[in-house]
């Protein structure tokens, strides 16, 4: 069980595929246990919604909690902006929106199995390098990876 | 790692094949009376072998023939591979109109598709060991007794020796933690199946490598942050009970091992079997149902950290109904086992070659994921 008063890091995936790579993020085999992945969305709107409906609130109440929602891009570049619009201001540091350009059935077709793709984007974290995060499919990340670099990492790899 | 486990004739197990190959962990889904945990029974059964039990009568029953159908044999067949060598091992049961017990038909151990040993009823015939001046030996055995048990090895080197140890030290739990209570009068590396011999595995893999203790300790601290230490004093002649010290800034509490909870006494072993696989691993750990007993928040990051030792050696396989340990798996790993109905036998495929849509967990609600 994560210790919520201790820095941690929840993980809210869009659908099935995005918690398939979560779960190839949690294998790497030097990540911290405070990071829990949840129950799937159903769909980029329905991750909002979820955030807004049942963490905005928690995270007031947690201050060492920070959150990853994992969406789908689908090729639209105003869908960073778009998820932004549900963060309020005094959450927009700890609150992460990363995913997939298009979906994550492109990067399988590509880098392999999600676990083997999630795994190898834990490894860009932990050695600060972007062999998978420098993917045509996941550069567009750069600037929410470079905030996760700082904040998160420390996290992630104790 | 196995590579192949193939059985046929045996309950709901009809010309099948697990298909684990080139997985560390693996989870098995399905509904209930499906077949997950006669996977278990006919691994149980090679390990009884590996462990000493060689008389057929013991191992399997004429009750176990798939549907009462005593004209085919019962066939257990594994393939393993251990420090770059392949490990097949096949033996066959068949039940005589008249007999009252099934006795072997056919049993082979080869390395490397070379024979050990291969047997046609009481016939045995040991191959040579490989030096020139050893000759190949035949001798005759009850059909009633398995021969595995029996043919003597030479030395640890010996593929014979390397083979067994492996079988036998295969982890095959269902644990009961209420009959847990964390006494030993004795020390072992094979616990059995309900793990009510905790103690002396325990003591087993402490005296068998006492560095063990440090990532027993590593573990459970995650779990139990307030986990001060195990202690395993003697309380008699040849007799010692485990007690689990906890403390914090308040103080301090000695819990005698048989007062933890449920869930405590499965994070207990959970590191176990953790120690276990890097200490006298790689090793094959079924796991039937390894979330119950345990809090939801615990279920995800009690099966990560299993699959995640597994990762660097040996076999993790686990069953589940439960919706946060199955999420933890992925489609790769995930296999799905199916019945028609009691009359027809078990179906398995692999998750990722069903077209599931949306939510998996929704999906095995609505009774959609069927191979």
């Amino acid at each position: 069980m994560i210790n919520r008063y201790k820095p941690h890091l929840l993980v809210l995936p869009e659908d099935d595929a995005n918690r398939q790579l979560a779960n190839g993020f949690l294998l790497h085999p030097s990540l911290s246990t405070q990071v829990q992945v949840l129950e799937v969305a159903g769909g980029w709107t329905k991750v909002l919604d979820c955030f807004r409906s049942d963490h905005v609130s928690a995270m007031a109440t947690y201050p060492n909690r920070t959150m990853v929602l994992l969406i789908d891009f689908d090729g639209r570049q105003v869908r960073l902006e778009q998820a932004k619009t549900v963060i309020p201001d005094n959450l927009k540091d700890r609150v992460f929106v990363l995913g997939v350009w298009t979906e994550p059935e492109a990067l399988r077709a590509i880098l392999g199995s999600y676990e083997k793709i999630g795994r190898a984007m834990a490894e860009d974290c932990r050695e600060e390098t972007a062999a998978t995060w420098g993917h045509e499919l996941l550069r567009h990340n750069a600037s929410e990876m470079e905030r996760l670099r700082r904040q998160v990492r420390p996290i992630l790899f104790q | 790692m196995v590579r192949r486990l193939y059985v046929h004739n045996f309950r709901c197990l009809e010309n099948f094949e697990l298909p684990v190959l080139g997985q560390s962990s693996v989870l098995l889904i399905g509904n209930n009376g499906s077949g997950k945990t006669t996977v278990g029974l006919a691994l149980e059964i090679l390990q009884k072998i590996a462990r000493g039990t060689n008389r057929v009568d013991d191992l399997v029953k004429p009750k176990d023939l798939s549907r009462g159908r005593i004209d085919v044999p019962v066939r257990f067949e594994i393939e393993v591979e251990l420090e770059a060598k392949i490990y097949e091992y096949v033996i066959a049961f068949e039940f005589p109109e008249g007999f009252k017990e099934l006795r072997v038909l056919e049993e082979k151990l080869a390395v490397d598709r070379k024979p050990v040993y291969t047997r046609n009823g009481a016939q045995v015939h040991l191959a040579k060991a490989g030096r020139e001046q050893e000759k190949e030996a035949k001798f005759r055995i009850d059909w009633h007794m398995v021969a595995l048990p029996i043919v003597q090895e030479q030395s640890p080197m010996d593929p014979l020796f390397i083979f067994k140890h492996w079988l036998s030290r295969m982890l095959i739990l269902r644990p009961i933690p209420s009959l847990i209570v964390g006494d030993s009068k004795q020390e072992t590396l094979e616990p059995n199946l309900q793990v009510t011999d905790f103690g002396a595995w325990f003591s087993g893999l402490l005296a068998y490598a006492p560095a063990a203790y440090a990532k027993i300790d590593e573990y459970l601290k995650q779990v139990m942050p307030d986990l001060r230490d195990i202690r395993n004093p003697v309380i008699g002649k040849d007799s010692r009970s485990l007690v689990v010290q906890f403390s914090n800034d308040h103080g301090s509490l000695n819990v005698p091992f048989e007062d933890l909870s449920d869930g405590e006494k499965c994070f207990m072993i959970c590191a176990l079997v953790l120690a276990s696989n890097v200490h006298y691993g790689p090793l094959l750990c079924f796991w039937d149902e390894p979330d119950n007993y345990l809090a939801l928040p615990e279920v995800g990051h009690f099966v990560v950290a299993l699959r995640k030792a597994f990762q660097s050696g040996g076999q993790f396989i686990a069953t589940s109904h439960n919706p946060e340990a199955i999420r933890r798996f992925s489609d790769e790993n995930t296999l799905v086992l199916h019945r028609k109905s009691h009359l027809e036998p078990t179906i398995i495929r692999p998750l990722n070659e069903l077209q599931v849509s949306g939510d998996l967990v929704g999906a095995l609600v609505r009774g959609d994921v069927e191979p």
